[in-house]
């Protein structure tokens, strides 16, 4: 105590936005957002050079805020982080048994047409419609914790789960039949043919394939709404049973706020955002590149 | 041939795609440790039948086969034989080379591995370097044994496909069209391998070339839109066919 100590602190909003030459300061005073008083303080500060900008790295670890000064995606980066592991664990493994099920084992009868129908579809079902189904039978029927990466990682899992499939197969389709006799020929079982010789080839196409799957269920918003992941969530969630938001959410929130401040958080989190979606298709294109092999 | 051990035996064969039939009523008996070539134009059902012989056909959803086929007095053809003991017993090579995208060296170990011939890393590389001392390839991959498969050219692919085929040690080599896409040089080295690999295995060839049956094989079949028309000594079948569509088929007459 009794001792004199400096400590930063950060501009009010408005101010903020007077530093910035976002608002004029002629006009009269009762129709800005700020008094006369809070601009003398402010030059007086400038006068003598206690104000200064520097870049906003709290910004990358802070929850959300109703201050623009303080907030942060801090929150909504690691409920993105959780959300899309808990699609990615349960979409990948499921999605790769089921392409290889039907394209490899499945009989061609009409339960096996019927659901290849449906996996085809449901690839072009609005993503909303998988936020409502989330609502009703994770939320509503199971009583999963509401807002929670868990059920937006489940919610997400269904919407990907057939655009893994879709390429999986595909990838499975363009291994040369010819593979699969050499093994074959050589007295592998079915099983050890596929596991042994066409999925190892059907890798690359089915990893980028994942990997462009989850940069969709990455900038996902709509169907999180519907299960809650739009709630003002100011701490940031340490595992997939914490309310949170996520990226695109966060965006969505912000760009409805009224404080000025908000437009550059709003946009710094769409740059966020569109780096790790070009980080991961990137990531998924070497991937392919690295993986595949040529075969005659 | 009347001392001669028949190792594969086939009675009233008939194979379906569908409604249509493939083969007619094929009866064929096989010669131990002998070539047969089986010769006739395209689609007059060779490949159909060999691939009988292995099972090939339950590959197909469409395909049906019917009749007898004895390997050693054992019947083979039927829903409760176990396919992937007859594949082991009875190896082929198909018509375009088809090497596994993996290395020299895992391709010839794949087939050991999945059933378990070799007892440790030393059985492994003994296998792989007599399959292919057999192949006649080993002089020239030994020292590449890590390299893709696929990087070879096409008569040594064919080449290392053989020696895939006999890495499991196979009573019964088949192939299809072996020599389809070599150049001669290729060929005939192949041939020369055939040559050699009937000393150990019984080995039935499907060709195009009516010069290579002739001297690579022993015993020829003629096919003719699905039935086996001429079964014969090789020699006989070039030199004193009993049927007149052979004799034609053989002199470039039609076919």
């Amino acid at each position: 105590m009794n001792k004199t100590s400096e400590v930063a602190l950060t501009l009010s909003d408005d101010i903020d936005q007077v530093h910035k030459g976002n608002f004029p300061r002629d006009i009269p005073e009762d129709r800005r957002r700020f008094s006369d008083f809070q601009l003398k303080i402010y030059d007086e500060q400038i006068a003598q050079k206690k104000i200064i900008s520097e870049f906003n790295w709290p910004f990358l670890f802070n929850a959300d805020s109703r201050e623009p000064e303080i907030a942060g995606v801090g929150a909504s980066l690691m409920g993105s982080f959780f959300t899309l592991i808990v699609c990615l664990l349960l979409s990948f493994p499921l999605g790769i048994l089921a392409a290889i099920y039907l394209e490899e084992f499945a009989p061609k009868n009409k339960i096996t047409e019927i659901i290849e129908v449906n996996v085809n579809n449901l690839a072009a079902v609005p993503s909303i419609v998988f936020g409502l189904l989330g609502l009703g039978v994770f939320l509503n029927y199971f009583y999963l914790p509401r807002s929670t990466p868990l059920v937006g990682g489940l919610v997400l899992a269904l919407m990907t789960l057939p655009r893994i499939i879709i390429p999986c197969r595909a990838a499975l389709k363009a291994v040369p039949p010819s593979i699969r006799e050499g093994a074959l020929a050589l007295g592998a079982s079915k099983v050890q043919t596929v596991m042994h010789n066409v999925v190892p080839l059907a890798m690359p196409g089915t990893l980028s394939g994942t990997i462009i799957g989850l940069s969709q269920a990455l900038g996902e918003t709509a169907p999180l709404l519907l299960i809650g992941m739009v709630a003002f969530i100011n701490v940031v969630p340490s595992t997939p049973f914490d309310p949170s938001a996520v990226l695109p959410v966060q965006v969505y929130l912000w760009s409805e706020s009224a404080e000025r401040g908000f437009v550059e958080k709003t946009s710094a989190t769409i740059i966020i955002l569109i780096f790790f979606l070009a980080f991961m298709n990137s990531f998924a294109i070497y991937l392919r590149n690295k993986f595949e092999k040529r075969w005659s | 041939m009347v001392n001669e051990k028949i190792k594969i035996s086939t009675r009233n064969l008939n194979v379906y795609y569908g409604v249509k039939q493939a083969l007619f009523d094929i009866n064929l008996d096989l010669f131990e440790k002998k070539v047969t070539a089986l010769i006739g134009p395209s689609g007059c059902g060779k490949s159909t039948f060999i691939r009988c012989l292995n099972r090939m056909n339950d590959v197909i959803d469409i395909c049906k086969v019917e009749g007898s086929i004895k390997v050693d007095g054992e019947e083979i053809n039927g829903k409760e034989i176990d396919v992937n003991v007859v594949r082991e017993r009875i190896g082929m090579v198909f018509q375009k080379p088809n090497p596994f995208p993996k290395s020299i060296y895992d391709n010839i170990a794949y087939g050991p591995r999945i059933h378990g011939l070799a007892n440790n890393q030393d059985d492994l590389d003994r296998i792989v370097e007599n399959s292919l001392k057999k192949a006649a390839l080993w002089e020239e991959v030994k020292d590449r044994l890590n390299q893709p498969g696929t990087g070879l050219s096409g008569g040594q692919q064919q080449r290392l496909c053989i020696a895939r085929a006999i890495s499991i040690n196979p009573e019964v080599i088949l192939m299809d069209e072996p020599c389809s896409a070599l150049d001669p040089i290729a060929t005939a080295k192949i041939e020369e391998l055939i040559d050699e690999l009937k000393k150990s295995y019984t080995i039935v060839i499907v060709t195009h070339s009516m010069s290579q049956a002739a001297r690579v094989s022993q015993n020829t079949g003629f096919f003719h839109l699905g039935k086996l028309l001429e079964f014969n000594l090789t020699e006989k079948i070039f030199k004193n066919p009993d049927n007149k569509m052979t004799q034609d088929y053989i002199t470039g007459r039609f076919g």
